[in-house]
């Protein structure tokens, strides 16, 4: 198991478990705290490690059928949760946690596109 | 020099519920945007006028996501006019879709009603008029006496 693959499955777990205390707090009428974005932050460094470590295998010769749209997700993917965090900042009720929640699930299933596109070599 | 009055504005920003719509417009947006221009950059002219109305519909939905973000006086026109835009977008080409398939030889983002989206364009823009609508100044200075 390569290091995007490694990498892929910790975003999903992160995820999962960022979208799930978001979900929570939502229902309990709370926005968004520090502690969220700080986890929020170890999924961003991970997203960021999936993106050098898959550049760096495609450099040395990992062929990718769809370049275009993987390297879209991976772009995009990077982008979502500081978007989620400005949220948090200007938004300070629960629709800072549903945000959040949105962000994280779209997370989840576009990590599980970049996978399904990594293993699918040229 | 005259002083001008100062006054304070106390309300709440109007957002609240809004910010998660305009997130999920935002992804819609960006998602549209980053497959219009796979499609074009990849095979352009298979389907010129499909591949073309997808990229130019793409580009609406980011003014409509930026229209709602901001929310001032000027871009909330601008909000009303590219939902309303994709309102009818998704409506004609949909039916279009159905009744003369011939026009649209590969999928765009409004054919069959966005089907090829889990219906998201069409659900969105009924949802961004129900929250220009909502978020009017006039109505909520209204509702707030």
């Amino acid at each position: 198991m390569d290091l995007v693959v490694a990498g892929g499955y910790a975003v999903m777990v992160g995820c999962g478990a960022l979208g799930l205390w978001a979900g929570i707090r939502a229902l309990r009428d709370r926005a968004v705290i520090l502690k969220q974005l700080i986890a929020g932050g170890v999924v961003e460094a991970l997203l960021l490690v999936q993106a050098v470590a898959a550049l760096v295998a495609v450099l040395s010769g990992h062929g990718l059928a769809e370049p275009e749209v993987f390297w879209g997700y991976l772009v995009v993917a990077v982008l979502m949760l500081p978007a989620g965090a400005v949220v948090a900042i200007a938004e300070r009720t629960r629709w800072s946690s549903v945000v959040l929640l949105v962000l994280a699930l779209a997370l989840l299933v576009m990590q599980y596109r970049v996978l399904t596109l990594w293993w699918a070599t040229a | 020099m005259t002083e001008l009055p100062t006054t304070t504005d106390t309300r709440r920003p109007a957002f609240g519920a809004g910010r998660v719509l305009i997130v999920v417009y935002g992804i819609f947006a960006v998602a549209a945007t980053a497959r219009a221009t796979v499609q074009l950059i990849r095979d352009a002219a298979e389907a010129p006028l499909a591949y073309g109305l997808s990229a130019f519909s793409a580009v609406v939905y980011l003014v409509a996501t930026v229209a709602l973000a901001h929310n001032g006086r000027r871009l909330r026109v601008v909000g009303w006019v590219t939902v309303l835009f994709e309102l009818v977008g998704v409506l004609v080409v949909g039916v279009l879709s159905l009744t003369h398939p011939e026009l649209f030889p590969r999928d765009t983002v409004w054919s069959e009603f966005g089907s090829g989206y889990g219906y998201v364009p069409l659900v969105l823009p009924f949802l961004g008029v129900a929250w220009l609508w909502w978020s009017s100044p006039r109505r909520l200075s209204q509702a707030n006496g």
